[in-house]
């Protein structure tokens, strides 16, 4: 076939021969017809040959050979990903088509494996150990492999395997349209037209095809023989380290259960090691002869990886846990892994001219939190609000590296300029979490005597919207210690004085 | 040679330890000109341990402090501001309004400060750490002292005035006495600073 050649065919029988042939590669898409550009009148009664394609797409799909493996029943995810693992063995281009299918790219692998047929038996093997029954089909092209798969196969009929492309229409033609998994609508519409095969379909007009059933129709087609490149995802395991050891006597003090789990970290970090990971949380479940085991969840500021870091904040929070049994067992499961960030190390100490913020802030975070607990440490935002105690919050993320803090500073002087509280309104430093009531003598509150008014009032009225609605005039007041309060009335009945805020 | 040139060079001498001139360590200034002069080597010490005692919290104390938390906040590679067991919220509004970088503020609470205190100070993590203790023994406040030398940061430690009376090994102790338009600030302990009063109007 001609590059030239790609654009009109005649209908003939042999035009499906043609498609099924050497792939129209394009040397020059500016040459080409693409088939978009042709009017649809105009081909009415002609069969479109499938759009050409660079030479990099033919490149990418020319080679593949795809075998699809379909369970005879629907599988639940964990099954199939156990499949899917297994076939890791023979290929890392694995991915999932649920709910019943497995693909993976075996061209690179069948020289390994020693053949089509050794190598199927090694997958039907593992498929028998889990126990499940599957159908194997080769094809060049993953929808090609996964509709040979599904079609239902008579006794002693041979299995759909088709190694090169130009087998492929033929070989697809015979089966039913239903092993596409088009929309259901759409296999009853071509049902009544009298079109119940693949290769029935293969030969409609292309232009009235898609008129009728859709560009997706069209576009399956196009992927079925390889004329359109079906880009796969591929499935990446997931891992995480789980172990569980049994100590030869019951251990009961802490001490004695960081020893025995020192040689377990010294494994995770090793596991953690071979595959260039960290992990962002660890949970330690410390089993007891009966009842429930002791949970010891570990959240990392930053991903860690040293066993040395890990054991140190594992013995903090294991201190501040009771023991309610002697543990028989000890058991460590960590989170999914993440790849590792590694950063070189500082010349200059942090402090130093120049030096800045790496490990240490997240360190002492985690360390704090280790021992005080996740809510005992956190951050300060401002909140754009009237209400002096919704006008901030308390932040739990503070895990904040030194790259971002440029960024950080960007915003945070964007944010300060936007909810930065007017000159006029002074406000105090330190802000009581719940106001305190003050007995009032006379007209003026007392807080440890009588207290002498500096500036006010300010009436604060708003918060309606959220049922948490405050009335308040605000006083800066002066007690008999000099120290400036920030006094508020409550404009409603019963006018009680509060003290909300001291100046510092 | 004249006699006070002969008398210049024996002060040279490093045996001899003169009082004022002795305060050679870097410091940042307080941002109140009243007290940089009073204040050995021209302001707080870039590291070390500052005792501050007060007759009850909210004399005045902070705003001491705001204008240096404001500046170490602000720099290019800034470190955290540790807040450890205040004695209320520290309230973002008037941080943010004093230009006190709020994404550099740490808040502890806890009923161990100087324990919380040591780890911040001794981190390397923090610009700043600012701890309300209730009691300490000298012994605690030389550890605290020793961990500002490690993590190269400046702490304070705010204490009630009757811990006045115990030894101390903070780098600089100061006692804080509210007066009308600010504070008068009293040097307890220092290396060469002011024995007068200070007073600064905040």
């Amino acid at each position: 076939m001609k590059a030239s050649g790609l654009g009109l065919r005649a209908a003939s029988p042999d035009a499906l021969a043609d498609v099924a042939g050497p792939l129209p590669v394009t040397r020059r898409p500016s040459a080409a017809v693409a088939p978009a550009a042709v009017k649809p009148a105009t081909v009415t009664p002609a069969v479109v040959a499938p759009a050409a394609m660079t030479p990099a797409v033919a490149a990418a799909v020319a080679g593949d050979l795809w075998l699809a493996l379909h369970l005879a029943a629907p599988a639940s995810g964990p099954l199939l990903e156990r499949l899917a693992a297994s076939a890791g063995e023979i290929t890392p281009r694995v991915s999932l088509e649920p709910p019943d299918g497995v693909l993976l790219e075996v061209r690179g692998s069948l020289a390994l494996f020693g053949g089509v047929e050794a190598l199927c038996g090694k997958l039907r093997a593992a498929c028998r150990r889990e126990g499940v029954r599957v159908q194997l089909a080769l094809a060049p092209t993953p929808l090609a492999a996964l509709a040979g798969a599904r079609a239902p196969r008579r006794r002693g009929e041979a299995p759909f395997r088709v190694l090169h492309r130009a087998e492929l229409v033929g070989a697809l033609a015979p089966l039913p349209l239903g092993v596409l998994r088009l929309p259901q609508e759409t296999i009853e519409r071509l049902a009544k037209m009298g079109v119940g095969e693949i290769g029935q379909a293969l030969r409609l007009p292309r232009a009235g095809l898609a008129r009728r059933f859709g560009p997706a129709m069209l576009a399956a087609l196009d992927r079925l023989v390889g004329v359109e490149a079906e880009p796969r995802q591929n499935l990446s395991p997931r891992e995480r380290y789980r172990a569980r050891r049994e100590p030869s006597y019951e251990l009961t003090e802490q001490p004695a259960i960081i020893a025995f789990l020192a040689p377990m970290l010294a494994e995770l970090e090793a596991f953690l090691r071979g595959r260039q990971g960290s992990v962002t949380a660890l949970e330690c479940r410390l089993h007891h002869r009966e009842g429930a085991a002791t949970r010891c969840r570990l959240r990392f500021a930053q991903p860690a990886f040293a066993a040395a870091a890990i054991g140190f904040l594992l013995g903090e929070q294991l201190a501040a846990t009771a023991l309610a049994a002697p543990v028989t067992a000890c058991e460590l499961v960590s989170s999914r892994l993440v790849p590792r960030q590694s950063a070189s190390a500082a010349l200059w100490q942090p402090g130093e001219h120049g030096g800045s913020l790496a490990s240490e802030a997240p360190a002492l975070v985690e360390r704090l939190r280790a021992r005080l607990g996740e809510d005992s440490v956190y951050g300060l935002c401002l909140v754009p609000e009237h209400r002096p105690e919704a006008a901030w919050r308390r932040v739990a993320a503070l895990h904040m590296a030194a790259n971002n803090r440029q960024q950080a500073a960007g915003s945070q002087k964007a944010s300060a300029g936007a909810a930065r509280p007017q000159p006029a309104t002074r406000r105090p430093l330190w802000l009581l979490s719940t106001p305190l009531l003050l007995p009032a003598l006379g007209a003026w509150p007392h807080y440890e005597g009588p207290l002498e008014k500096l500036a006010g009032p300010e009436r604060i009225e708003t918060g309606w919207w959220d049922g948490r609605d405050i009335e308040r005039d605000y006083y800066v007041m002066r007690s008999r210690a000099a120290v400036q309060l920030w006094v508020y009335r409550q404009r409603r009945a019963p006018h009680e004085w509060f003290l909300h805020g001291v100046f510092g | 040679m004249s006699v006070n040139s002969r008398l210049a060079r024996l002060l040279e001498h490093p045996a001899l330890w003169r009082g004022r001139n002795a305060a050679r360590v870097p410091t940042w200034s307080t941002g109140y000109p009243m007290l940089d002069a009073g204040l050995p080597g021209g302001g707080w010490p870039r590291a070390g341990l500052v005792e501050i005692l007060t007759p009850q919290p909210g004399v005045g104390e902070l705003h001491l402090l705001i204008p240096t938390l404001a500046r170490l906040t602000g720099l290019a590679p800034a470190r955290w501001v540790a807040w450890i067991a205040p004695p209320f919220e520290p309230y973002a509004p008037a941080l943010a309004a004093h230009d006190v970088a709020l994404d550099r503020q740490l808040v502890v609470r806890t009923r161990v400060p100087l324990w919380a205190m040591e780890q911040a100070l001794g981190s390397g993590a923090c610009e700043a750490a600012l701890a309300w203790v209730q009691a300490a023994r000298p012994r605690d406040l030389r550890r605290l002292q020793l961990a500002t030398g490690r993590g190269r940061t400046l702490g304070f430690v705010f204490r009630s005035l009757a811990a006045a009376r115990e030894a101390s090994p903070a780098e600089l102790r100061l006692s804080i006495a509210p007066r009308a338009g600010g504070v008068e600030v009293a040097l307890l302990k220092s290396r060469g600073g002011s024995r007068e009063r200070i007073a600064v109007a905040i």
